[in-house]
């Protein structure tokens, strides 16, 4: 008896090794400015194990942020749900903020689908002025995990050369588990936002003419009120 | 003896059922069962024997329902600063609860109820200084008609609230009634800062005017400067003060004793030494972003500070006379010379200006050529905006040109109407 359930797990097992070598990850960039999308497709390529749990993992650096109320607005009319690791701060800029992780789920109702299309909006932090006259500043984007779980496979070191880690079994958070981690065949060319940044090499004319602006506008101001005052 | 502890009795029983009820899980239940306990709350309060006892329950209730309030809203850590941009008076977030336990829309509906509100007291403020009742209604309705307030209400924002607030204010102060006035002075601060710039304005309307005869036998300037003093010192404007001051600090300390040390930072330290330094309308934007790390940044901060300061005191001693018109320059001088400017702002100084234009002397085509001159500096600043934030180009240098015209237009449009400011109403000059 306990051979048999041996036997079993060995094929799931076997199975799972079959979709972590087929499947595959693709991610592409879109829209301009300071708000963008990261548009990652998974293709999942297995027409035997149909309770494989999927995981994205994005690990994003500090010069950009997603807004979570706006992915809370979205989950309706998305098919799947993230999952933050920190609270994030709007306001800060990218030198004093800190990179984060999200944990996108496929929210699906029955068997894993073939395909999935994750597009998550992200917006650009505001920058440090650059002081050699660079217009823009370029964050680069790590390619996504792909992770794998099932319950009917444990002996996840039967997987080599996919590691195992630790995440979160659902979007709730409630528990860890264990997943296999697909190692990629291909390179990844690496994907890059452009944001524009502040020159700080003209600090000296901006703050002057800011400055005699101002004084000028509270000067002419102050005559007019004061020679029109009512008494 | 008896009936006085039983009801005491009733009372503290039910005050025990609120509190197990706004422990239960269920919010939307808990909340419907807690307005009939508090209804019998009220009605135990009423039908109390003595008078004193009367007035202690009513107190103690009033704190108690306060507390207990908290824990609804404090249940499970839950504040409405957990929003990490929530920078407003917790006051709002209770005013807006029922938009989970009724209906969604319900503070779009309250906001707009405030719209309108507002258009009448601009009404009644216009009949009060001296128009007609046709065109006191003619001018409110530049309020009541226009698209942009219409637009920011129903978008969810609050900034009608507080336009009702001040308003109102300027109202009472109108009719004389400086208790009335007090009270939503204090209320109106509460919910945001720079109503504390009516301060001064206000307190030298109230203060003892000087009669001629004194003024002319004064000569020596120190006895001319206590006079100015203790002219500041009588029994209106003491009253006023005690009773915005104690309204603002009742509501502080509620606030302050239910979320802590948060409602303090986000809703008036935060304001206070706000620096955003991501575009706005504020001539002073790049000039923050580009020293916002460096040791410059708070000599430059005290500099934009400086020309501001100086125009309100100005404003304060020229106009105290009438009210409405110094409360509107401040406000716009206030908001154009902010270290930061957002297009909410415009609406602080927007709800005033049906109360200035009866008076100013300038014909239609003037008028709404000051407008378009005004839409224009917006526009301008916001082409280069939106190529910035949607379109990735680096057009800072151009925000920052933008941001020095719409000042200078700004300033402009103020001496225009400075200019042709007269104390009696005008009419409107046909073309």
């Amino acid at each position: 008896m306990e051979g048999n359930f041996g036997d079993e797990n060995q094929d799931h097992c076997d199975v799972l090794k079959q979709w972590l070598q087929s499947s595959s990850v693709s991610v592409e960039l879109s829209k301009k400015g300071f708000h963008r999308e990261v548009i990652t497709t998974v293709e999942l390529k297995s027409d035997v194990l149909s309770d494989v749990r999927v995981l994205l993992v994005h690990r994003w650096p500090r010069g950009v942020y997603v807004d979570p109320y706006q992915l809370a607005s979205l989950s309706d009319q998305r098919d799947w749900k993230i999952l933050l690791d920190s609270t994030i701060d709007l306001e800060l800029p990218a030198h004093k903020a800190s990179g984060f992780v999200t944990y996108v789920y496929p929210s699906h109702i029955g068997p894993t689908p073939r395909s999935l299309k994750v597009t998550i909006p992200v917006h650009g932090r505001y920058h440090e002025p650059s002081f050699v006259g660079e217009t823009f500043t370029s964050v680069d984007i790590e390619a996504p995990e792909l992770l794998l779980w099932t319950v009917q496979c444990t002996q996840l070191n039967t997987l080599q050369p996919h590691a195992v880690v630790d995440a979160p079994c659902t979007v709730s958070n409630s528990s860890t588990c264990q997943w296999v981690k697909i190692q990629h065949q291909q390179e990844f060319s690496p994907l890059r936002f452009q944001f524009p940044v502040g020159d700080a090499s003209l600090v000296a004319p901006v703050c002057g003419g800011t400055l005699l602006v101002t004084m000028m506008c509270c000067a002419a101001l102050s005559r007019y009120m004061w020679k029109h005052r009512i008494i | 003896m008896s009936s006085q502890s039983s009801a005491a009795g009733r009372i503290h029983g039910l005050l025990l059922k609120l509190h197990e009820l706004l422990s239960d899980e269920d919010s939307r239940g808990a909340a419907l069962k807690c307005h009939d306990i508090i209804g019998d709350l009220g009605q135990e309060c009423m039908l109390t024997p003595t008078e004193n006892e009367l007035g202690l329950l009513i107190v103690s209730s009033f704190f108690s329902l306060a507390s207990h309030s908290s824990l609804l809203f404090g249940k499970q850590g839950e504040s409405p600063y957990n929003r990490s941009t929530y920078r407003y008076t917790p006051l709002l977030a209770w005013l807006l609860t029922p938009n989970i336990y009724l209906n969604m829309v319900f503070g779009k509906i309250l906001f707009i109820v405030c719209d309108v509100l507002s258009g009448l007291l601009i009404y009644r403020i216009l009949c009060l200084r001296g128009l007609s009742s046709e065109t006191a209604r003619r001018f409110s309705s530049l309020w009541l008609l226009n698209p942009l307030p219409m637009g920011v209400s129903s978008r969810g924002n609050a900034e009608s609230i507080l336009a009702a607030l001040v308003l109102g204010t300027l109202l009472c102060m109108e009719a004389r009634r400086p208790t009335g006035a007090a009270v939503l002075y204090g209320l109106s601060v509460h919910m945001k800062i720079y109503p504390i710039t009516y301060a001064l304005p206000i307190a030298l309307t109230l203060r003892t005017p000087e009669t001629r005869a004194e003024e002319d036998r004064k000569s020596w300037k120190l006895k001319r400067l206590l006079t100015f003093i203790g002219s500041f010192l009588n029994r209106e404007l003491l009253l006023f003060a005690s009773v915005a001051g104690g309204v603002f600090c009742a509501l502080t300390a509620l606030f302050y004793y239910i979320y802590g040390w948060q409602f303090l930072h986000e809703t008036y330290l935060y304001h206070l030494t706000r620096r955003d330094i991501r575009h706005n309308f504020s001539p002073y934007f790049y000039m923050l972003y580009l020293t916002a790390d460096s040791r410059w940044s708070q000599s430059l901060g005290l500099a934009a500070f400086l020309p501001q300061l100086t125009l309100l005191l100005i404003a304060s001693w020229a106009f105290h006379r009438d009210l409405a018109f110094s409360c509107f320059l401040h406000t716009a001088i206030f908001v154009s010379f902010n270290k930061v400017c957002t297009s909410q702002y415009f609406l602080w100084y927007l709800c005033l200006l049906p109360l200035v234009i009866p008076h100013l002397s300038l014909s239609v085509k003037q008028g709404l050529g000051l407008l378009l001159l005004w839409f224009a500096g917006q526009g301008i600043w916001l082409g280069p905006a939106y190529f910035l934030e949607f379109e990735g180009y680096n057009s800072f240098l151009l925000i920052w040109l933008a941001g020095l015209l719409f000042l200078v237009i700004n300033c402009f449009i103020l001496i225009q109407i400075i200019t042709h400011y007269k104390q009696t109403p005008q009419r409107l000059k046909a073309e």
